[in-house]
């Protein structure tokens, strides 16, 4: 023991191996107010160093892979395209326009004010077409979820819970059978919900590209051009959904019940695709803790914050 | 305006089953090379199975 621990120790008649007198009330992660500060602090600190940096990538994959996918359609009507592989790449985009549109509705390519603002805007914009799913909306109800993180009622996203990986792949099918009130038939009712004139535009349209897309598929399917349509559209919308679903809103929130504090609605956790074909979802947690730092940098950021978060009581024992 | 959207939108499974299902259906048989039974044209078989199937849809309300 050291001379200074001795002495410490000494006012309060109690050896200095004791655990010391907590000076404030713990809270239910065992920790006072005071160390809770002196994290937080800590973790502003390192994550502060994870914000912004090159975002154009992200622009320039959206615009560029929207454009490509586009480009199917006359391809297609012309029979000049390999329908095999454009339905590859149409899945991928699909589903990678998400990871696009994401940093858009965080207003990370460019928040309001910003010469980049427009960027963000189209990026978010062209991004979710091909899954059918407006920017407008996206964006409300995915910030509804943060705001709301696994509240039965409130979290829009509430309904992707499954007991089981498989269970939540089917699920995300389930949700989207035509009165099941599931994914679009709970973020339409968020949005009336809301009530303001953002939320009313979204849900306007929403309607509109349901309708773009109706008419697109059943205008090529009575024209000849049924099965193009199928590949370049309706399957990869289907297929992207389910990823999404179970990637980016089931995996790092299971399970979610009861799990609404700061540090306990996302779990780290191990991807067997890995981190990239997860969509960076391993370490969403940072993304929900500090919505500013890009996707690409949440796990350099993890491995920054894994001693505080440990500290607060994640489970970090995944990666 | 929003009446008739609404309006579209009640009965759009069995819409989808009539066009884009029947045809899916027909032009696929077409691609295989697959003869419709009953005697009938492919596109007609597409619209009994589209139009039996999304009208399923439309009143369970799921596909399966």
């Amino acid at each position: 023991m050291s001379e200074a621990a001795l002495i410490d120790a000494a006012p309060l008649g109690r050896s200095a191996d004791a655990p010391a007198l907590p000076l404030a009330p713990l809270g239910p992660d065992g920790l006072d107010r005071y160390t809770r500060r002196s994290l937080r602090q800590q973790e502003i600190e390192i994550a502060r160093r994870f914000h912004g940096g090159t975002m154009w990538p992200y622009a320039v994959c959206a615009l560029g892979g929207f454009a490509i996918w586009l480009s199917f359609f006359p391809l297609a009507i012309m029979g000049q395209l390999n329908l095999p592989l454009a339905f590859v790449v149409s899945c991928f985009l699909a589903t990678a326009g998400y990871a696009t549109s994401h940093e858009a509705m965080h207003s990370n390519i460019g928040r309001p004010g910003e010469p980049g603002r427009w960027l963000n805007e189209a990026t978010g914009f062209v991004s979710t077409i091909p899954i059918v799913f407006p920017f407008s909306m996206a964006r409300l109800v995915h910030l509804e979820h943060h705001y709301h993180c696994n509240h039965p009622e409130k979290d829009p996203d509430y309904t992707d819970e499954a007991p089981n990986a498989w269970a939540a792949i089917w699920k995300t099918w389930y949700n989207r059978q035509p009165r099941v009130d599931g994914t679009i038939r709970r973020y339409k009712r968020c949005l009336e919900e809301l009530g303001t004139p953002a939320s009313a535009r979204a849900l306007k349209e929403t309607l509109a590209l349901q309708l773009i897309f109706m008419a697109t598929l059943f205008s090529m399917a009575w024209t000849g051009h049924a099965i193009e349509a199928a590949a370049i559209w309706w399957l990869p919308r289907h297929f992207a959904l389910t990823y999404i679903r179970f990637y980016l809103s089931w995996a790092p929130h299971h399970p979610r019940e009861g799990r609404t504090g700061r540090y306990e609605n996302t779990y780290i956790f191990k991807s067997r695709l890995g981190h990239f074909m997860s969509m960076c979802m391993e370490t969403h947690l940072i993304h929900h803790l500090y919505p500013g730092i890009p996707n690409h940098r949440t796990k350099e950021a993890y491995f920054a914050l894994k001693p505080i978060l440990a500290q607060r009581g994640v489970d970090v024992s995944a990666m | 305006m929003e009446k008739a959207v609404k309006a579209l939108f009640s009965i759009m499974p069995l819409l989808f089953g009539l066009g884009f299902i029947a045809p899916l259906i027909a032009q696929s048989m077409a691609r295989l090379d697959w003869p419709a039974p009953f005697g009938l044209s492919q596109i007609a078989f597409g619209l009994a199975i589209g139009g039996i199937w999304g009208l399923y849809a439309n009143i369970k309300g799921r596909w399966v």
